[in-house]
């Protein structure tokens, strides 16, 4: 019978509109937990994927000495797909032209992940396909094809080996982004190596074996192969993590969580004081019910059946709304991205669904707890059990499922800790502002005389209960703010990387006597164009002359050893230079001093990964000579830019001591192809490498989560809106009395509803005022701790948290409340009845 | 349980009320003792303060005396718990406020169905359109609350308290809130369906006129038992 009498007062409260703001809350958490986590997870499935196509593998395998075969077979046992690889340069010949060319030999299952660009003649359209040349045939890049003077179906001479050149390569997906050997490529098959005769004992040449396969297969084979490896052998993941997309993608991704953290964290709010609110006005229903005999286990029966009805229906609209939305905005990233975006696994319906259900439970545990206990004697004293409504333990119950519900979607306690102790010093200045209001408040009566004088007085007067609704108004501006601020200063800074005039072309391999024509030729031809930088390959060979390797043996755990032998294994770019270039920051000693020692300024990621310290000697090997250098400084390095960066800059005096190539980068136009054409015929040894596509698809994936985080942002304003409006539903019963009480003392209509205008302006600038505060604050952390801007105070908001918040507060508070307002006196106290 | 304990619907003996403030304990009701008859009609009178609406609790079972005994149609309320309490005001008791309690979500015959519905009555709706019909409401079934005028609401409520043929209604101020003709028109109802049902009328007023209709006139003052007028006979120990 229960069941009966619990679904009829259950549709009588959904049509009433009393379970509405809970529904929505609950509804907006979970498809925001879902679409955020969705899309999140598409993201960085689709980042993996691309990561794996970096190195053309799931995993690679790198040595400069050949690999004990059982590590192939042993691979292929654990069921991976597996590629071999040689990288050495060798001479080619051809039309009587010798050029030094970087040849990359390959087995027919190369490339494992990715695919290989190519042309079939220099004028054709690019194509992709799965597999390297055929034996007996190789593939030279479009530099190649001028130096030597050669075309597609030619013959080359590569050591001693003669080929057939078959394609025009332009891309592998393992393609160095930038290197010395530049535009000077040759893809040659794994079979051919023999006929070429070029490597041979004490040749200098990388091996590598690429991998691919299943996560299960990867780690099952890489824990029977971590105890073999030496220490010339380096075990290389995915995600490269130094790539300007890879760093863009992942903030994103950061801004994405952080905004899923916000509109969790206001529908958390709405949800809380909507639940409370509820069951308040549930009070005389059931102190009348269990006057009329209605047992415990009944209503509490009843109300159990409405919070699962209202959690079950809000949760599958959540699910369903959330899973349209990602699906749009899956649907418009993968077509800019070019690509299909993988499909989520079960993660995010789990995820969100648990979030709802904690929601529900957690939110409306207590309020409803305090309902079941409501005395029957209420009926006769009417404010029995209002006492219950705002207990420690439901704030404190509140509080810890909001933390632990951030924690759950984030998995970062750190960004957890300081987004929520933000919030907890914003509720105790408000708190306190509140108090002090009250205080003020006491000692003043209701004064009717003008309508500010009345707003003022009903704020102070009401200040207690006022302290609520303030702390949840500035909740929701400050979060609002937080992302608007965060989205702006992003974006901003991801403009900065990539601006409109970016240069979309690097130029290697300069020689110092074609440095001065190359600057007139930039110069005659308009083309804007960047410093030229000095530059030549070493290697780090000894630190305070003890041996690199045995260091390297104390590095403990596959994350820390594999970043630390990618970092030294690998022969980085140098430079020296006079000063220190943009995008780097001095985070530890000096810029170079006039000491007659050679320095160096080494990048932060690799004082960890060789344990260096300031003031340490590093012995770099070039070309077979060493040069003991001084450690001065640690920099901070923004690899986010598209601009060369330096691993290691050298003091300027060590201009001069080892031979060098130049590097500048410059903005090309389609208009200078001719003339390009014509300068490289004429200075065959310089190189260019293109970065114009790496440039667009940055600048189309910025623009595309500009739109994701614009489409989030939307969602917490709905939060933070529904916030505002449960809370000023909660108020309507006083607000209503007082209305009734002026309007009986003859107050005038028009004293009334701008007096509750400006009531909400007040209490909207206010809230405003705070929320900007805190927020800039905990904006300096989190940009410098989570995003890796450079933190800076925004006074602009100092503005805008009051004025945005005056009108929003404003508008929703006015809205909800004259509605009520244009009923007559008689309706209204009939509404209070 | 006494020979008296049977005939008496209603029997008090030593009732006090404590309640414990800032400042210390505080006597409510002090020592109160008496009878009522089955179908009798009682009225409690005092000034504001004075006790009766917390006599009028504690003798529906909705509170807990702090000393004393109320048998309620055989039941010794203070060995009962609250679940048991609320078992007997659905069988025995019905009620009607000031401030009418009705539900808002639901409708005036859903208000009335109530109470049966809770008692798990299959024929609730039965039941709820002949008191509907007996209070003249028969036209505002599907009324909300709302839509109804105080006298309306309060006559619904009524119709609610018999539901189930209570043998014992309790009235607190029930004509308090409404103008002097529908106050007028309530008293009428309350006191003709109390004749019709044989139900006995413990009514809480301090409209002197009200009282006057009822057999007997319980005078609290001060949280105790001052007097009883009309000179019908109940015991005073």
């Amino acid at each position: 019978m229960w069941i009966k009498l619990a679904f009829k007062l259950f549709s009588r409260e959904l049509r009433r509109g009393e379970l509405t703001i809970i529904f929505a809350a609950i509804a907006l958490a979970v498809l925001t937990v879902f679409s955020l986590s969705s899309i999140t997870e598409r993201i960085s499935l689709n980042i993996e994927q691309k990561s794996s196509d970096f190195i053309a593998a799931d995993r690679r395998l790198s040595s400069n000495h050949a690999f004990e075969p059982e590590f192939l077979n042993n691979a292929k046992l654990h069921g991976l797909e597996t590629a071999q690889m040689l990288v050495f340069d060798s001479m080619l010949f051809a039309n009587n032209e010798l050029v030094l060319g970087a040849v990359k030999a390959v087995t027919n299952a190369y490339p494992l992940r990715g695919k290989i660009t190519i042309k079939d003649t220099l004028i054709n359209q690019t194509y992709e396909v799965d597999e390297g040349p055929k034996t007996g045939s190789v593939w030279l890049s479009e530099g190649l094809f001028y130096t030597l003077n050669v075309k597609v179906g030619d013959e080359v001479e590569l050591g001693a080996g003669v080929f057939i050149i078959s394609k025009v390569l332009v891309n592998e997906p393992d393609a160095p982004f930038f290197s010395l050997s530049g535009n000077k490529r040759v893809l040659l098959n794994y079979d051919d190596i023999p006929t070429t005769k070029a490597v041979q004992p004490g040749s200098r040449v990388f091996h590598r074996l690429l991998f691919a396969g299943s996560k299960s297969q990867i780690t099952n084979y890489y824990a029977w192969l971590k105890p073999q490896l030496r220490n010339n052998q380096n075990w290389e993941g995915i995600k490269d993590r130094q790539s300007p997309l890879g760093n863009n993608l992942d903030r994103a991704e950061s801004f994405l969580l952080l905004a899923g953290l916000f509109g969790i964290m206001l529908a958390a709010v709405a949800m809380a004081v909507s639940a409370k609110r509820y069951c308040e006005r549930q009070y005389d229903p059931v102190a009348m019910m269990k006057t009329l005999g209605g047992s415990r286990v009944t209503i509490r029966n009843i109300f159990l059946l409405h919070l699962s009805l209202v959690t079950i229906f809000s949760i599958i609209a959540g699910l369903v709304i959330g899973f349209v939305l990602q699906y749009i905005g899956a649907g418009y990233l993968a077509q800019f991205m070019g690509t299909e975006l993988p499909q989520s696994g079960f993660r995010p319906w789990l995820l969100s669904t648990f979030i709802g259900v904690i929601c529900a439970l957690m939110f409306s545990l207590k309020p409803l707890l305090d309902l079941f206990d409501i005395p029957p004697l209420r009926v006769l004293r009417r404010n029995l059990g209002d006492t219950l409504a705002l207990s420690r333990i439901h704030i404190t119950v509140s509080l810890m499922t909001i933390f632990v519900l951030m924690w759950l979607f984030s998995g970062e306690i750190v960004t957890t800790l300081i987004l929520f102790g933000s919030t907890l010093l914003v509720i105790a200045i408000l708190f306190g502002i509140s108090r002090l209001l009250f205080s003020v408040g006491r000692r003043l009566g209701l004064r009717p005389g003008s309508s500010w004088s009345l707003a003022i007085a009903t704020l102070q007067k009401r200040a207690n209960a006022n302290a609520i609704q303030l702390i949840s108004f500035a909740l929701a501006i400050k979060l609002m703010l937080f992302l608007v601020v965060l989205k702006n200063d992003m974006i901003s800074d991801w403009q900065m990387q990539v601006p409109e005039d970016a240069p979309n072309m690097f130029v290697i391999n300069i020689a110092e006597q074609e440095v001065e024509p190359l600057k007139l030729f930039f110069r005659d031809n308009e083309i804007p164009h960047e410093a030229f930088y000095p530059v030549f390959s070493g290697r780090v060979d000894a630190v305070n002359g003890e041996e690199f390797a045995r260091r390297l043996s104390k590095q403990e755990g596959e994350e820390k050893d594999k970043d630390a032998r990618e970092g030294v294994s690998r022969e980085p770019n140098l430079t020296w230079l006079d000063n220190l270039p943009e995008g780097n920051e001095i985070i530890e000693g000096q810029w170079f001093s006039d000491s007659d020692e050679i320095e160096v300024s080494v990048f932060d990621g690799w004082k960890d990964a060789l344990d260096l310290t300031l003031g340490d000697t590093l012995t770099i090997l070039v070309n077979e000579q060493k040069f003991n250098v001084k450690v001065t400084s640690f920099r901070k390095v923004n690899w986010g830019t598209l601009k060369p960066n330096f691993v290691m800059i050298l003091s300027p005096n060590m201009a001069g001591k080892v031979p060098v190539t130049y590097f500048s980068a410059a903005q090309l136009q389609d208009s200078n192809t001719k003339n390009i054409s014509q300068l490289l015929q004429r200075y065959p040894t310089i190189s260019m490498i293109d970065i114009k596509s790496q440039i667009e698809q940055a600048q189309s994936i910025i623009s595309q989560v500009t739109l994701a985080i614009g489409f989030v942002l939307s969602i917490v304003l709905i939060s933070g809106g529904l916030v505002l409006v449960s809370q000023v539903q909660a108020s309507l019963a006083e607000r209503i009395q007082e209305v009734v009480i002026l309007r009986t003392l003859g107050a005038k209509g028009r004293l009334i509803k701008l007096a509750t205008l400006y009531e909400f302006l007040l209490l909207g600038a206010i809230s405003g005022l705070v929320a900007a505060m805190i927020s800039d604050i905990a904006l300096l952390v989190i940009q410098q701790q989570l995003f890796n801007l450079d933190g800076r105070l925004h006074p602009y908001i100092w503005l805008l948290g009051p004025v945005s918040g005056a009108t929003f507060v404003a508008i929703i508070g006015y809205v909800m409340v004259a509605k009520t307002m244009r009923q007559n006196t008689q309706g209204l106290l009939r509404k209070l009845s | 349980m006494s020979v008296r304990s049977q005939l008496n619907v209603i029997q008090v003996s030593g009732l006090s009320k404590c309640v414990s403030t800032l400042e210390g304990s505080l006597t409510i009701l002090s020592d109160i003792n008496f009878a009522v008859k089955s179908g009798e009609s009682v009225a409690i009178v005092g000034a504001s303060g004075s006790g009766k609406s917390t006599l009028l609790s504690l003798l529906a079972g909705l509170d807990v005396a702090s000393q004393g005994e109320i048998y309620l149609d055989g039941d010794a309320l203070s060995t009962l718990d609250e679940e048991a309490r609320a078992r007997v005001r659905a069988e025995k008791v019905g009620f009607v406020f000031q401030s009418f309690m009705l539900v808002q979500s639901l409708t005036a015959l859903e208000n009335v169905m109530l109470p049966a519905e809770l008692a798990g009555d299959h024929d609730a709706k039965i039941q709820a359109l002949s008191l509907l019909e007996k209070v003249g409401l028969s036209h505002r079934l599907a009324h909300y609350p709302s839509q109804l005028s105080g006298g309306e609401q309060q006559r619904v409520a009524i119709a609610r308290a018999f539901v189930g043929s209570p043998k014992i209604l309790f009235a607190d101020e029930p004509s308090a809130n409404l103008d002097s003709k529908n106050g007028y028109l309530i008293e009428s109802l309350l006191f003709d369906l109390n004749k019709q049902n044989g139900t006995t009328l413990i009514l809480v007023t301090h409209d002197e006129q009200l009282a006057k209709q009822c057999q007997r006139i319980l005078h609290i003052e001060g949280g105790q038992l001052e007097k009883i007028s009309e000179g019908v006979p109940v015991d005073v120990d």
